[in-house]
């Protein structure tokens, strides 16, 4: 029983350890998550951690509305037919994203509504507050840079 | 050993159920409520492209083609522009085939949102094959017509576009290339050309761009100093649209759909082509160039549509028109300004028929 608890301490202390390490590394790759603007500003875009990708939706648009017919915005540019219909706020644009560490995510896909394209994307972060989005085609090359700002909820 | 079990199951258990109900939770958050984290507001720029527009081009390869069209050519010398030529002083042959390769890259050395920046290179190859070729010993320009029937014509050249976003409005593009254009082979041209285009101008919304500017051009032949004005727009069912540089291009764009599109319009097409061998033989004194002032008018229609992915096919059929084929004397290869109204002799007075022609491309485009 003795040797029992002993070896439960131990390992106890090990996983602490453990995760206070992963933690640090987690709180890393985590910056990603919260709630940006884009450079236009029509747009909110929320990133989530759902295993262990990213992703992120529309939370916000400026104009909520279709102009011409007053209904919430649709997809109306997704190449698939059947998706058209699908609201554009809470529309999952960035997807599958995964740490690559020295504060890049890579992996990922990026969706734009205003041609329906989707694109290659990486994104790093050059501070706490700002992310440098560059949707892409084959290589990095051909591609170009967003820059989104972190938001908070107004105190 | 079996609490030590079950407390590691249940440690890991609850850190995945945690984790599970964080993605999956939704919140009652006001998004519109939210403010930047370092403060201010986020820095919006005037985006270098509208909505709608055609796709542009990283890199395309073409071929060009024209129908075939007589050539008459007047014999070297230094004549004003209303000069009459005596019966046999002129060489005459007919371009039975005029055309070639042509290459354009545009590669983005940075995209941003607050600055883009482009390089680019050009090879366009054009080819004659001329035939009847005649003139007597007085009608010397029928050396020149036996060169372009022997060598052709060619442009190499690099350029650079730089596109800076003040704001969310307002702009300013430049444009600048260096060509080496003549009937060069494998070896370098002597003489390079340059253009530059400057323009400042507002996109006022996604789906309008203007800008007004000057360019030093060689669209009309001969160099020459014209004012430019850019205008693109797409219709709010982006069915139509229009896209222009004029006087350099423009056109109407109908949307068919989503993968193909039609433009008419037109394209101002030039350059100062040096022959070679006859620059170093007529003028080795002055270490002249002779130079064909070639410029073009070309109304056409061009349809586009999606092949695969980023990959584009362009067709293009329409009327080329001569704007000018004369040719200068430039002492020691040194440029000069004539314009539309200086009256600087030509070294000759060249005319050639007009022509349909067509152009098929494939574009590699951007996203």
């Amino acid at each position: 029983m003795k040797k029992s608890l002993i070896l439960l301490l131990a390992l106890t202390f090990a996983l602490f350890i453990q995760t206070d390490s992963l933690q640090s590394q987690d709180a890393e790759a985590d910056l990603m998550v919260g709630v940006w603007e884009p450079s236009h500003g029509r747009a909110r875009v929320k990133i989530d951690k759902i295993a262990d990708k990213y992703y992120g939706k529309i939370v916000w648009l400026k104009e909520p509305n279709d102009p011409e017919k007053g209904t919430p915005k649709v997809d109306k540019n997704n190449p698939d037919e059947s998706m058209r219909e699908v609201a554009l706020k809470g529309y999952r644009i960035l997807k599958d994203f995964t740490y690559s560490g020295k504060r890049e995510w890579a992996e990922g896909t990026i969706y734009d509504p205003e041609n329906g394209n989707t694109y290659s994307c990486v994104v790093k972060a050059t501070d706490d507050n700002t992310l440098d989005i560059r949707g892409y085609i084959g290589v990095k090359t051909f591609g170009r840079t967003d820059v989104w700002k972190r938001l908070a909820i107004k105190k | 050993m079996k609490k030590l079990f079950f407390l590691t199951v249940l440690l890991g258990f609850s850190w995945a159920t945690q984790a599970q109900v964080e993605a999956e939770e939704e919140d009652d958050i006001d998004y519109g409520a939210v403010e930047l984290v370092d403060g201010g507001r986020s820095k919006t720029f005037a985006n270098s492209r509208i909505s709608g527009t055609s796709p542009q081009r990283f890199v395309n390869v073409g071929w060009d083609v024209q129908a075939p069209y007589d050539m008459t050519f007047s014999p070297i010398g230094s004549f004003a522009e209303d000069s009459a030529f005596a019966v046999g002083q002129q060489a005459t042959g007919r371009a039975q085939y005029t055309g070639g390769f042509r290459f354009n890259a545009n590669i983005p050395v940075i995209s941003r949102n607050n600055l883009v920046w482009q390089m680019g290179a050009t090879y366009w190859d054009t080819r004659y094959n001329i035939s009847n070729i005649a003139g007597d010993s007085l009608a010397t320009g029928k050396q020149v017509l036996n060169a372009l029937n022997e060598n052709g014509i060619r442009t190499g050249g690099i350029n650079t576009t730089i596109y800076k976003p003040f704001d969310e409005y307002q702009f300013i593009l430049v444009q600048a290339s260096a060509d080496m254009s003549g009937d060069y082979g494998l070896g370098l041209q002597r003489e390079v050309r340059t253009s530059v285009a400057v323009l400042w101008g507002k996109r006022p919304n996604d789906r309008k761009q203007w800008a007004v500017g000057l360019s030093r051009t060689y669209r009309v032949g001969a160099m020459n100093y014209i004012p430019i004005f850019l205008y693109n727009w797409t219709a709010s069912n982006r069915k139509w649209g229009v896209e222009a540089l004029l006087p350099a291009r423009g056109a109407v764009r109908y949307n068919i759909n989503r993968k193909s599109m039609l433009l008419a319009g037109f394209e101002l097409e030039g350059q100062s082509y040096r022959l070679n061998a006859l620059s170093e033989t007529l003028y080795a004194a002055n270490n002249g160039s002779l130079e064909i002032r070639r410029g073009e008018l070309r109304p056409r229609l061009e349809y586009m549509r999606q092949l695969t992915g980023y990959f584009w096919l362009g067709v293009q059929a329409g009327y080329r028109l001569n704007f000018s084929y004369h040719a200068d004397q430039l002492p020691s290869g040194k440029e000069f300004f004539r314009g539309f109204t200086g009256d600087q002799k030509f070294a000759m007075l060249n005319s050639i028929g007009n022509a349909p022609y067509a152009q098929i491309t494939i574009n590699f485009v951007s996203p």
